[in-house]
């Protein structure tokens, strides 16, 4: 048992490798990651990087989940297309939804579109509910493995858990 | 020495499990075309993940990992190169093919004439980082770099030239994951 319930349940769903880029939406889950064997966490310097590192673990046969900020994805772009998407690489990933008229403005361009971008892609999404970890985890590790493509739970202020 | 020719110097210097990463463009071709195994990882787009992807295969398995990157790549994720240093993974070798431009574009100039991507490999945290400059002496570099502590660094000068290029690897992106995939018996073949 990790400091998150978010968490133990990506691992319990057979996630072995996680690599993400704090929000402050995902504290309680950074938390937890931080309990994580050195070989099973990378605090990545930025977000693209982490994805790319995920697209290596499952190369190697460790499921893999990504997690960061939704400003992340546009950093994530060129490799979420040109690595996982071309290659059919399965990547479930946790992203905070911000953006909403009452957050900061510098998330509000970006965030206001966090749907519509992944919907453009193709990519499977999913709103986080708090108390229903394990099913929110199913779901997004199935998703991901189903399509073999990058799947997305958002999480919203108070979903981090 | 040309970086074909550097790519065909290094492949048969590694252990057949080996993993290997190789850049997109050019790299990936030319390691296809010296010579072909089913654990090499082709890229073909997200320039400047070299590092990264290596890094993840590094933490989650035993065996050695080999990035094969160039100057103008590595340039573009420099934060991978932080992430290798600063996490050490003692099983991660990167070789840079450096010929300080970005050739299959048109040969404009990269900023590696003037960054010594070496030291900043040291600086960042890999045990043992080098620079070799003549093609005479890559043979023995090369030896070197794979007999050094990892994570280790080796920025390999080529030249600029890009003649003789090698065509595409002729395989879908689907099936080079799964040929590696299977090769490391992760998926069934």
């Amino acid at each position: 048992m990790s400091a998150s319930r978010r968490l133990d349940a990506l691992l319990a769903a057979g996630v072995g490798f996680v690599a993400g880029v704090p929000c402050s939406y995902l504290k309680t889950f950074f938390a937890g990651c931080r309990e994580l064997p050195l070989s099973s966490f990378l605090p990545a310097v930025r977000e693209d990087h982490a994805v790319a590192a995920c697209a290596g673990a499952w190369l190697g046969g460790t499921r893999a989940a990504a997690v960061m900020q939704n400003s992340g994805l546009g950093y994530c772009l060129e490799v979420l297309t040109s690595l996982h998407l071309m290659y059919h690489v399965p990547l479930p990933m946790l992203v905070s939804d911000r953006g909403d008229p009452s957050d900061f403005e510098e998330h509000r361009i970006l965030g206001q579109r966090t749907r519509q971008l992944l919907d453009l892609f193709e990519i499977p999404w999913a709103e986080a509910r708090p108390g229903v970890e394990g099913d929110d985890a199913s779901w997004l590790v199935a998703a991901s493995e189903r399509e073999r493509r990058p799947a997305v739970l958002l999480v919203g202020k108070g979903a981090d858990s | 020495m040309t970086r074909a020719e550097a790519v065909a110097l290094v492949l048969p210097l590694l252990a057949d499990d080996d993993i290997v990463v190789a850049a997109d463009g050019a790299i990936s071709r030319e390691a296809y075309r010296a010579h072909d195994r089913s654990r090499t990882f082709y890229m073909l787009g997200s320039m400047g993940q070299v590092a990264s992807i290596a890094l993840g295969l590094a933490m989650t398995r035993m065996e050695r990992v080999v990035a094969l990157d160039g100057d103008g790549n590595l340039l573009m994720g420099f934060g991978g190169l932080a992430l290798v240093g600063g996490l050490r993974p003692a099983n991660l070798y990167h070789l840079v093919l450096d010929n300080g431009c970005y050739a299959t574009t048109g040969g404009q100039p990269a900023l590696s004439q003037d960054v010594d991507l070496a030291a900043v490999a040291a600086g960042a945290g890999y045990r043992w980082a080098r620079r070799c400059l003549s093609g005479e002496h890559a043979r023995g570099a090369m030896e070197a770099w794979l007999a050094a502590p990892g994570p280790a660094l080796l920025d390999l000068a080529v030249d600029a030239s890009d003649a003789d290029p090698a065509p595409r690897v002729p395989m879908t992106p689907e099936e080079m994951a799964a040929r590696v995939r299977a090769a490391l018996a992760v998926d069934p073949e």
